[in-house]
């Protein structure tokens, strides 16, 4: 297994990819699909600060873009604006505990599904913005609130950088 | 001083990100579905499509299982209906033997009527859409096996969707249910012509341009219409009605329909290569 972050931040999105692919897009919840590739964004943000966070929510969102019928590019300029917020708004926590991961993933991919929906209208697809948007968005806040601490626990070891080991020698 | 400076960086690596985007979705748009861009997402398609065929396999129990949690009450009173309607056909069996083998016979040739004689192709449902703003379903049939953009599609039952994306050994369906599908329709008791339009996860199909003064009965059949360059061949089984009101004053009536198919169960379709008529 390699110990650099180039390689690993593409492997875990593309474990993602593989995951939101073929096991979420067939757990609905009441007709709603968990969107992981944007809650890997939120995590990149949340671990890797604002620009780490762009950059792997732009990465997620071209993958998962391949894969749907909305012009190639939206979901990374969405899931790259989210990355960058949420990298932008976790520099200023200074005490970290374990809910305030958990409630920004809900709030941040809430916000992101929206967007979304929002820049669609703006590309010319206004049928994603109808009433049932709400239900979307408060759904994928939820299984985003519940996937948060082990998605953003990948996404953290994924970015950590390499640290040569110590040796100690005795005399 | 140097707080600054880091901060702007941050936002020329924001607004390269940004720019580059809207790049792509300018690229996507001018290549209209026939660039570089679209063969390099075919590629990754077709990369990805043993593996999505694969995981339908296994995780297909998986999905079932969930959905039936989240749909818990729909799947009891769906159980308890399906009860009742195996005791009718029980006891009818006794009595309508022949009748049903006739029935069955029929019901075949009325398939064929309107798939028969277009060629067509059959395929498996590999994966639904990975997202939750449209209604789509991968299958494992591309354009090496002939599937081409725009051709219908259809189950036993009767339509189902059109092709929207092809790759060499995928396709894309887009659903009749998706928001931004549009049906020309007829009234099979009327005659009327109409437009159905996708109605999202509802599963329901709101119906355009169906006069007000035309009686229409609760389960009355809808096809397709087939008119001058209509994307879906003629009297293809769309669905059934489920509501029919007029509001006062209105040109035309409110109609919604629901399909013939369960969309949300498919597994088996058949792509008809069929092209509108010029």
């Amino acid at each position: 297994m390699t110990t650099d972050p180039r390689f690993r931040v593409p492997l875990v999105i593309l474990t993602a990819l593989l995951v939101q692919v073929t096991l979420l897009s067939r757990l609905r919840l009441f007709g709603v699909v968990p969107n992981l590739m944007l809650l890997v964004a939120v995590a990149g943000g949340i671990t890797g600060g604002p620009v780490r966070g762009a950059v792997i929510g732009f990465a997620s969102g071209l993958a998962i873009d391949i894969f749907l019928e909305t012009p190639l590019g939206l979901s990374a300029l969405v899931f790259s604006i989210v990355g960058y917020t949420v990298g932008a708004v976790e520099t200023g926590i200074l005490r970290a505990a374990w809910w305030i991961p958990v409630l920004t993933a809900f709030g941040a991919c809430a916000a992101g599904e929206a967007l979304f929906a929002v820049a669609a209208q703006v590309v010319g697809r206004p049928d994603l913005l109808s009433a049932r948007l709400a239900i979307i968005v408060v759904i994928v806040g939820i299984t985003s609130a519940m996937l948060a601490l082990p998605v953003v626990r990948v996404v953290g070891w994924s970015l950590l950088k390499n640290t040569p080991r110590r040796t100690t020698v005795f005399s | 001083m140097a707080v600054y400076r880091r901060s702007r960086r941050h936002r020329f690596v924001l607004l390269l990100l940004v720019l580059t985007s809207v790049t792509v979705i300018t690229l996507d748009f001018r290549d209209g579905g026939d660039g570089a861009l679209e063969s390099i997402r075919q590629g990754v398609r077709d990369v990805f499509a043993p593996v999505e065929s694969a995981a339908d396999t296994v995780f297909s129990p998986v999905g079932d299982f969930f959905g039936g949690l989240t749909r818990y009450g729909e799947v009891k009173s769906e159980n308890a209906k399906l009860r009742r309607e195996l005791d009718q056909a029980r006891n009818e069996n006794l009595r309508q033997a022949g009748a049903e083998r006739d029935l069955q016979s029929l019901m075949d040739l009325q398939n064929l009527e309107f798939a028969g004689n277009i060629p067509s192709v059959a395929a498996r449902v590999i994966s639904n859409a990975p997202s939750n703003f449209q209604m789509t379903v991968s299958i494992d049939r591309g354009s090496d096996q002939g599937v081409e953009k725009g051709m219908p599609v259809v189950a036993g039952a009767g339509l189902v969707g059109r092709i929207v994306d092809v790759s060499k050994s995928t396709a894309t369906i887009m659903l009749i249910t998706d928001q931004g599908s549009n049906v020309g329709i007829r009234l099979q008791s009327s005659g009327d012509v109409g437009v159905a339009r996708g109605g999202g996860a509802s599963q329901q199909m709101p119906v355009d341009l169906i006069d007000a003064g035309t009686k229409i009965e609760e389960g009355a059949a809808v096809v397709t219409s087939g008119l001058q360059q209509s994307v879906f061949p003629p009297e293809v089984p769309v669905g059934r009605v489920v509501k029919a009101t007029v509001s006062q004053g209105a040109l035309q009536q409110e109609v919604t329909i629901e399909p013939v198919v369960d969309l949300r169960r498919l597994e088996f379709v058949r792509v008809l290569k069929w092209k509108p008529q010029p």
